[in-house]
């Protein structure tokens, strides 16, 4: 019988779970992926948890124990460091550590260290080391990760072209209605990605006549060309992606307005998301709102503000076409 | 006969109907506080103001907004379901046109609203927590055994400079003790209450805004003197309260409404006579899947009128009955 290898949807599963299925399933192994977010997910991730933890991490916890009985391992890789010189969210390294302390009766965990602040000259090694647990064979391995790796970048490609995968929730094509106004929903991927999270937000933006993107439908190497213009030390990942996203835009002013979400007591966008407005603001004419998010199950909040933003760009369609036809 | 515009606005703390005439005067507002019932103090408030008008009146119109405008619109039939930013944005521009700035503070909300050339240009809501806001206020009132309403000339009488911890309302109340413990007079408490409320809103929802006058100061806690004056003091310039500062969003609703009619060629709304009918809730959670919505079932006179509160669909989409009647 295949070994099960459970993975949580949430978190850097967003970014990252096409490179991970496709990996542990090229070894042979069954994959099983925890729901959807939803209530129960919440409820038992936030009774779990530390108090102290942001809401995706609470539902971090949820996603492990809708799964953990299910699976021979669950896959929660120690991640501090994803590219050269810069680091990612410290909850993410403290992870596994945490899952284990706050949840009893686990399955093995799959937490091989993650570190590429230096280089990435032992990538095979952190590759092999997670294959282990499944395949004795270093070229099993390797070879299964090349193809991974393949389908990662195929994936990429296709949210460029703003195609997203069903399995994110987030379905982008997918619009009945005339797009007539574009909206850039800034944020990490869990709070973009994560429909129970934000509340279907996405959604309720392309209620509102509007086309949705996402920082990651930005071809890298735009945001690595428009971030140099930052002043200042990067320091995160995260950081790296959002302000660049701020500088592309308001370089190229290619939206009608900017919604960043992001969630009660995030570290990161507290510095982050601050940047992300002065920039926006500073350079651009761009409207611009912040949403932040914590465990509140009623709409009405979140509902008010995407109306009132939405009714304010188009506010002001009618006034600078009213400037444009008078000359 | 007088032909009429309704205005409803259900908020947290106070349900306001207003009623205005075919040039946007306003004729008559009710404000009632809300008390966590939103379809008792809608349905008395529409009583009530059907029996001010009398026979003589045609409603052309009705819109509604505030945290329970959908909720509203179920209950009376609306034109439009307005947001709050939005309604209170048309109503100060209708009082005072050139107006730059909205200062909003609410029962659970407090907004900034900024306007340039006559369009809402940008706005900012307080985030997940209602600090600072009109349910505060009302909770330190009634914690110090004042009236609300005298809440703001007391802070007037202050001598003195108390300053309160303004950063989070639990912060607040126990600085509020400590100062109270160590013997300062309750005057200069409560007005260092209002400065701490009007240095925190500048600080959250004003960072990084250009407040150009002229600055109109809305909504319920408007009527809070200390907190203008505090405002005033902050930004060093005049602070506009208009005449009905605790009903604007109704008004704003109220325009829209107009609007939205004139285009359409005919109401929604079911008739000042909805006020005499009867209205229950039922909920109930959906154990259909993980997520547990909980779904609100909506009666008027016991026939199923309006379900709402679950995700997929399954229950708000289906049509109830032959009078094709809909969450709006």
């Amino acid at each position: 019988m295949a070994i099960k290898v459970g993975i949580p949807k949430s978190l850097l599963f967003y970014e990252y779970y096409p490179l991970w299925i496709s990996f542990f399933e090229g070894l042979g192994a069954e994959v099983i992926v925890s729901d959807d977010t939803n209530k129960e997910i919440l409820d038992i991730g936030v009774k779990a948890s530390i108090d102290e933890a942001c809401i995706p991490v609470k539902i971090f916890h949820g996603h492990v124990i809708n799964i953990k009985d299910k699976v021979d391992y669950l896959f929660i890789p120690r991640i501090k460091s994803l590219f050269k010189n810069e680091y990612i969210c410290p909850k993410f390294s403290g992870l596994p550590e945490m899952i284990k302390s706050s949840i009893k009766e686990l399955p093995p965990i799959i937490d091989v260290e993650i570190n590429f602040f230096k280089s990435k000259k032992h990538l095979k090694d952190t590759v092999i080391r997670a294959g282990r647990y499944v395949s004795s064979s270093n070229r099993v391995i390797m070879s299964s990760y090349n193809r991974a790796y393949l389908e990662y970048k195929k994936h990429r490609k296709k949210i460029k072209e703003g195609i997203i995968n069903e399995l994110t929730g987030a379905d982008i094509v997918k619009n009945n209605i005339v797009d007539v106004r574009k909206v850039m929903v800034m944020g990490h991927p869990y709070n973009l990605y994560d429909s129970y999270l934000n509340m279907n937000l996405l959604n309720k933006i392309k209620q509102n006549e509007a086309k949705v993107f996402t920082p990651e439908m930005i071809d890298d190497k735009y945001l690595n060309k428009y971030v140099k213009d930052f002043d200042g030390e990067l320091y995160w990942t995260f950081a790296r992606k959002l302000i660049g996203t701020a500088l592309y835009l308001s370089h190229k002013e290619c939206v009608d307005g900017i919604i960043y979400i992001s969630t009660f007591g995030c570290g990161i966008d507290s510095v982050v998301g601050d940047i992300v407005e002065k920039l926006i603001r500073r350079n651009s004419r761009i409207p611009f709102v912040h949403i932040s998010l914590d465990e509140h199950s009623g709409e009405a909040g979140i509902n008010t503000r995407v109306e009132a933003f939405m009714d304010m760009i188009k506010w002001r369609d009618v006034l600078e076409d009213n400037i444009s036809a008078h000359g | 006969m007088k032909e009429i515009y309704l205005g409803v606005d259900v908020g947290s703390v106070s349900t306001n109907v207003i009623v205005m005439d075919s040039d946007n005067n306003v004729i008559d507002t009710l404000y009632i506080r809300t008390k966590g019932k939103p379809i008792e103090a809608l349905k008395m408030g529409l009583g009530q103001m059907k029996s001010r008008l009398g026979e003589n009146v045609k409603v052309l119109g009705l819109g509604t907004t505030g945290s329970g405008r959908h909720l509203a619109a179920t209950m009376l039939g609306a034109d439009i379901v307005k947001n709050e930013i939005t309604a209170h944005g048309v109503a100060a521009l209708n009082i005072v046109p050139n107006v730059n700035t909205i200062i909003e503070i609410g029962g659970q909300d407090s907004k900034i609203i900024l306007l340039r050339d006559g369009i809402i240009y940008d706005f900012a809501m307080n985030t997940v927590c209602a600090a600072g806001t009109g349910s505060f206020l009302d909770r330190q009132a009634e914690r110090l055994g004042i009236p609300i309403q005298e809440f703001g000339s007391l802070a007037l009488k202050s001598k003195s400079t108390v300053r309160i911890a303004g950063r989070c309302a639990v912060f607040a109340e126990s600085d509020m003790i400590h100062k109270q413990q160590l013997g300062h007079n309750q005057e200069d408490i409560i007005n260092g209450l209002c400065e701490a409320m009007a240095r925190n809103y500048l600080n959250n929802l004003g960072k990084g805004k250009e407040l150009k006058p002229p600055v109109i100061f809305q909504g319920g806690v408007a009527a809070n003197i200390g907190i203008k004056k505090a405002f005033e003091e902050l930004l060093g310039c005049e602070i506009i309260v208009p005449k009905y500062a605790s009903v604007m969003g109704a008004i704003g609703a109220c325009i829209l409404a107009k609007e939205e009619v004139k285009k359409r060629g005919k109401t929604k709304f079911l008739g000042l006579n909805i006020a005499d009918s009867s209205f229950n809730v039922q909920s109930f959670e959906c154990d259909s899947c993980p997520n547990m919505c909980e779904v609100v079932k909506f009666y008027r006179d016991e026939n199923l009128a309006a379900r709402w509160g679950d995700k997929c669909g399954k229950w708000s989409n289906v049509q109830i009955s032959q009078n094709d009647e809909k969450l709006a």
